[in-house]
């Protein structure tokens, strides 16, 4: 047998050490180019979001493009444009829509966790998902033809098999129809989530509870909601972050109208944007905004907190 | 054979002509319609759509740049496909290959406006509209006139400048801001009037020619007429929407929309809250319980379906829609007629007109070749093929106008009412700001319209914003 010479011993330790970094390593490894993309598509937008609300970078004026602006961006957005009441109206939209999603989500997802036969659980399972599955813009545009007072079948609906007087939806209670019909369409996603973690739930713990004798009020108070907290909370907070990102819906259902009822932070930053073309101010505004969704998302984990949630 | 292998058989045969389809509809100059299929664009024969001799008349050299391409920005418009069948005629006329970028409205726009303010310069023709203020000032659309004074690109005598309708030339000049010219005209609509002739006869009505008759119109139906509204018209906010009605409103009072550009808007003067006002009460009175959300699109089906009375003024162009049997409920019961005149003293018939031009970017690598299509498409002969043998209702041109063939084609009454009117119109003078603070007015205006603001605070709240925006920009 020969023995191997001196630079094949080196190249051999070599290679061993090549191998033993790619195996110590080896989860850095695999997220390497996970992580890149992420820089690639978070870090480096956001931080040129940050370099255009600094600066005069209004398209139409070419004549101070580019040149430093201070917070003169955030002013014109804050104190002399809409801004503030956008804030608004997204706070109104967002805490109506995931209240009321969260709650229906919820006895939804127990009413049919509650079904005994397994095709009737498929049936209203298949059934309440369907919702989501429409895209926003086409429902807001189907959701426009129904609830036009002329020719919408709504309004025919409520006029005729009810006392009442049908209001002008989009016109009279335009927010509150906004969140409703959002509150259709995504109301599933809230339920499917509900729905497993129900299902997820240990039959002997709820058993357990009816053997000691507690109401149904005080099973879901004392047992299954502490339970779901960790579901509930992750539910809630996907919701809310894509609540706050709200644009497609609202923007083919009313264009941010009548005058500025339902302008969202989203549509006031898209008209900035691509309307006045005024990227500088719209980026202010994007800037803003982000603070105000992480520094909510932080509050919110701060409070209810994450003990118990990934247990 | 097996299923799997028809099933194989049919998505392929299915792919490829889908695929096909695709690049029949992306590559549009390529597709055959009846006029083109005549046309030999590289061979011998040379039939095509407009004989080639309308245009050898010119003392223009058609074919200085023959070999080139260009490109054209465009929205998907009636325009588009009521030109594309005579391409070929100029492409044959000037060795000029031209490809179409045809998008809709919206994304058009964005496009357009990347195009431009990068300098990429990718569209020799861009279709261009209210922002053509915006878009001159800053410097990306190029002044046509050295194209017009250079001797080969250019005939006068030919062309004929004079013929095309004097607010289109307007547009065409900035607005009426620009003493250059910053496109040529491609399209024009004015507003007017529809009314349904069944109800006018069943109530003994009589044309309006006053704000007061249309208003006392629109109330007779409106009261007596169940399941129809006494009018529709825009109430949608948008630059495009419903202060394109309200502009012309505040005109016929005697008023403009400046007093003093950009420090005094005239918005809130007492005949803009007037005609404020009277559109606003004809709206919320006579109108369709969601005026305030309606479109141009909503006003034309709720007509189309005979649910009301009048449009009160909007795009003569409605008419093909309207009297288009397929389409309307009503068609034989439709009328037209001019804008009405308000009752006050200051009144004037003043109805707006809007012109889509189409331009060249300072960045366009083939501006020149670019110009001969412009001249080509809205010069004489190709306009009257357009209308007279293609069914395009908006021609810029008066001649077009009064072509016996094009008016017996569209009716006398649709021809008679919009030339009068176009003769008599005012575009408004879109300034470099008009696509902000437009887009602010036209949200006080619509929110006024819903009833959720006075008149005039909408209108005086609409002249500040106005004014800090044209001021500050």
């Amino acid at each position: 047998m020969n023995t191997p010479t001196q630079s094949e011993v080196r190249q051999g330790i070599s290679v061993a050490r090549l191998r033993a970094l790619w195996n110590d390593y080896l989860p850095y490894w695999f997220m390497t180019p996970m992580v890149l993309m992420m820089l690639l598509v978070t870090i480096f937008p956001g931080i040129y979001d940050l370099y255009l609300s600094l600066v005069h970078y209004d398209l139409s004026s070419p004549s101070t493009m580019g040149s430093f602006a201070g917070l003169s961006n955030f002013e014109t957005a804050f104190v002399s444009g809409d801004a503030v009441h956008s804030f608004a109206i997204t706070i109104a939209f967002v805490a109506g829509a995931l209240v009321l999603e969260t709650c229906l989500g919820f006895i939804l997802a127990a009413l049919v966790t509650g079904v005994r036969s397994e095709r009737m659980q498929t049936f209203y399972r298949v059934t309440f998902i369907l919702p989501m599955a429409v895209a926003p813009v086409s429902l807001a545009t189907i959701f426009r033809i129904m609830l036009n007072t002329e020719v919408g079948v709504i309004p025919y609906l409520i006029q005729t098999y009810t006392p009442f007087v049908a209001p002008n939806f989009l016109s009279d209670i335009p927010l509150l129809t906004v969140i409703t019909i959002d509150t259709w369409n995504w109301t599933p996603f809230m339920f499917i989530i509900f729905y497993a973690g129900l299902s997820s739930i240990p039959d002997t713990l709820v058993e357990a509870s009816q053997v000691d004798g507690a109401p149904l009020w005080r099973r879901y108070v004392h047992v299954i909601i502490p339970y779901m907290k960790p579901v509930l909370f992750v539910a809630i907070l996907i919701r809310l972050i894509d609540l706050l990102r709200t644009f497609g819906l609202v923007f083919s259902l009313t264009r941010g109208g009548p005058g500025s009822a339902t302008k969202l932070v989203s549509i006031n930053i898209f008209e900035t944007g691509f309307k006045f073309v005024d990227l500088g101010v719209a980026s202010a505004i994007a800037i803003v905004y982000l603070i105000c969704i992480v520094a909510l998302c932080n509050v919110l984990i701060a409070v209810i907190g994450f003990e118990g949630v990934w247990d | 054979m097996s299923n799997g292998s028809k099933r194989r058989t049919f998505l392929k045969a299915a792919g490829v002509g889908l695929l096909g389809g695709l690049a029949g509809c992306t590559r549009g100059a390529e597709q055959k319609t009846p006029a083109d299929s005549e046309t030999s664009s590289s061979g011998e024969s040379k039939t095509v759509s407009i004989p080639l001799k309308e245009y050898a008349k010119a003392n223009i050299k058609w074919t200085k740049y023959d070999g080139d391409s260009i490109n054209i920005g465009a929205v998907k418009h009636p325009w588009v496909d009521a030109i594309k069948p005579a391409v070929p005629v100029f492409e044959e006329l000037t060795g000029i290959n031209v490809k179409w970028n045809i998008l809709p409205e919206q994304e058009f726009r964005t496009k357009r406006l990347t195009d431009v303010s990068t300098g990429a310069g990718k569209f020799d023709v861009i279709f261009m509209d209210q922002v053509v203020n915006q878009f001159r000032q800053s410097g990306w659309i190029q002044p046509l006139d050295p194209y017009f004074d250079s001797g080969e690109l250019f005939d006068e005598s030919w062309y004929q400048p004079n013929d095309l309708l004097g607010v289109c030339r307007e547009a065409a000049h900035g607005a009426g801001r620009a003493d250059m010219w910053t496109g040529m005209p491609i399209t024009v609509e004015v507003l007017t009037t529809f009314y349904r002739k069944d109800l006018y006869k069943k109530h003994d009505l009589s044309i309006p020619k006053t704000f007061a008759d249309l208003r006392a119109n629109a109330k007779i139906i409106h009261e007596n007429e169940n399941g129809v509204v006494g009018g529709v018209a825009r109430g949608q906010k948008g630059y495009g929407m419903n202060i394109y009605i309200q502009n012309a409103w505040i005109r016929a009072f005697g008023k403009k929309l400046w007093n003093t550009y950009p420090s005094d808007s005239a918005l809130d003067s007492e005949p803009a809250i007037a005609a404020g006002k009277s559109y606003i009460n004809l709206l919320q009175n006579y109108g369709p319980a969601g005026a305030a959300s309606q479109t141009w699109s909503d006003a034309l089906s709720t007509m189309q379906s005979g649910k009301a009375g009048h449009i009160f003024a909007d795009a003569n162009l409605f008419w093909d829609g309207l009297t288009d049997p397929e389409a309307s409920s009503v068609s034989d019961s439709i009328g037209i007629t001019k804008m009405p005149v308000p009752d006050t003293s200051g009144g004037r018939f003043a109805p707006n007109a809007f012109t889509w031009q189409i331009s060249t970017s300072k960045n366009a690598k083939n501006s020149e070749a670019g110009f001969l299509f412009m001249l080509w498409a809205t010069s004489t002969p190709t306009m009257n093929w357009m209308h007279v043998k293609n069914g395009a209702p908006f021609p810029v041109r008066e001649s077009t106008w009064l072509n016996k063939d094009f008016k017996k084609q569209v009716r006398a009454k649709y021809a008679e009412v919009s030339l009068h009117s176009l003769k008599n119109a005012i575009g408004d003078p879109f300034d470099p700001k008009y696509p902000e603070w437009g887009q602010k007015y036209s949200e006080k205006l619509q929110t006024a319209i819903a009833g959720n603001q006075s008149v005039e605070k909408a209108f005086r709240s609409a002249a500040k914003q106005a004014e800090q925006i044209a001021t500050t920009g």
